[in-house]
């Protein structure tokens, strides 16, 4: 007699595992999507601006593709990337997570990351208490040009963030590199992974009223 | 060389004080962008990586216009946005890559953005022209009110 009870009961169990796991895909999709949202918009932005004045690019000499075209190129493929964005943003719109909080997408990319790279993430205790012991070894700045290394700055975004000439953020960089014992930097930024670094550095370094440094950029154009 | 000039020119010319722009945004090669994008047009960007921060910095310092994200850690946009307003007028440009929240009603983020009192907004990802042309409009905007509240 349990039967007839039992059966639709494991059915709805499917079905909410189903249902979990495509709310799940959803929620991957759209946590991926705006994480993305930010560095297409800065690559949207700076593609434009070099089209806008590839008219300053030196004059082709015959060999190759003009730079202008190339500019051309790069920011219909640009465009076209951030279309396919506001598609994907469109359709998982209705899954994006109400208590929107990018910690939680955070949370969502940390899960499937560790899900689809297998066996590369999952814990080593030796690998990560010698990336934390090495972690102890850098400076406070070493520490900071980790931190935006990992982030995926380049050497030239890292230097502006902290208002060093990119040669000293490289050599800073090369720094690391050699206490970590990292033959390049995927290697540096995969040991990184296993450190527990402060998710913000310190908030006053990032607050940048910057009149001068602006005006130091703008008059590299202008002088 | 005033080629630069030429070609940027919106917002305003090079004799003019410089725009100052604050732009909230936790992702900052966004507000890297915005700040390299304006700076080539006699803009002057500061750069809050939370809305505490962008709440303090306008409190010590003036801007002409401010740029902000929805979605941040912490405070969110939205409620910045209504917490800017009990104290400044200043023109609110509120950006997201979502325009639409989950149910119920599926509500527009940017339609509450501009309930709370953003002058526009911008989806992401944008283009240089777009943010020029929402900055342009926020400030008109704004002037007109200025000029009928006197």
């Amino acid at each position: 007699m349990t039967l007839p009870d039992d059966l639709p009961a494991e059915g709805r169990a499917r079905e909410d595992a189903s249902a979990e796991r495509s709310r799940t895909a959803s929620e991957v999709a759209s946590a991926i999507a705006h994480q993305l949202s930010g560095p297409l918009t800065a690559l949207l932005l700076y593609v434009s601006d070099l089209h806008t004045n590839s008219d300053q690019f030196p004059d082709d000499n015959g060999e190759g593709l003009p730079l202008r075209q190339i500019a051309e190129q790069a920011l219909r493929e640009a465009e076209f990337a951030c279309r396919l964005l506001q598609q994907i943003e469109n359709t998982c719109a209705s899954a994006f997570p109400e208590q929107s909080d990018i910690a939680h997408g955070r949370k969502v990319i940390a899960w499937w990351s560790r899900a689809t790279t297998g066996n590369a993430r999952p814990a080593d205790p030796e690998a990560a208490s010698a990336a934390n012991a090495t972690y102890q070894l850098l400076t406070r700045r070493e520490r900071e040009v980790l931190r935006l290394i990992s982030q995926g700055l380049t050497n030239k975004e890292g230097a502006m963030h902290l208002q060093i000439c990119p040669r000293t953020f490289e050599s800073h960089r090369a720094r690391i590199m050699q206490k970590f014992k990292a033959k390049n930097a995927v290697e540096l930024v995969r040991m990184a992974l296993h450190i527990n670094m402060p998710a913000d550095g310190n908030e006053k370094t990032w607050l940048l009223p910057t009149p001068t440094q602006c005006r130091a950029e703008s008059s590299d154009g202008n002088a | 060389m005033d080629t630069l000039e030429e070609t940027a020119g919106d917002i305003s010319a090079s004799t003019k004080p410089p725009l100052r722009v604050l732009v909230i945004d936790d992702d900052d090669c966004v507000c890297m962008a915005i700040r390299a994008i304006l700076s080539r047009r006699n803009g002057e960007t500061a750069i809050a990586p939370r809305a505490a921060a962008g709440i303090r910095a306008l409190e010590t310092s003036r801007f002409d216009i401010v740029v902000i994200d929805v979605f941040m850690p912490g405070l969110s946009g939205l409620h910045t946005i209504a917490h800017i307003r009990r104290k400044s007028t200043v023109p609110i440009i509120v950006m997201s890559g979502f325009r639409l929240r989950q149910t119920p009603g599926a509500e527009d983020y940017f339609a509450m953005a501009m309930q709370r009192g953003a002058s526009t907004w911008l989806r992401k990802p944008f283009s240089p022209p777009q943010l020029i042309e929402a900055i342009d409009r926020s400030l008109a905007a704004a002037h007109f009110t200025g000029t009928l509240t006197q």
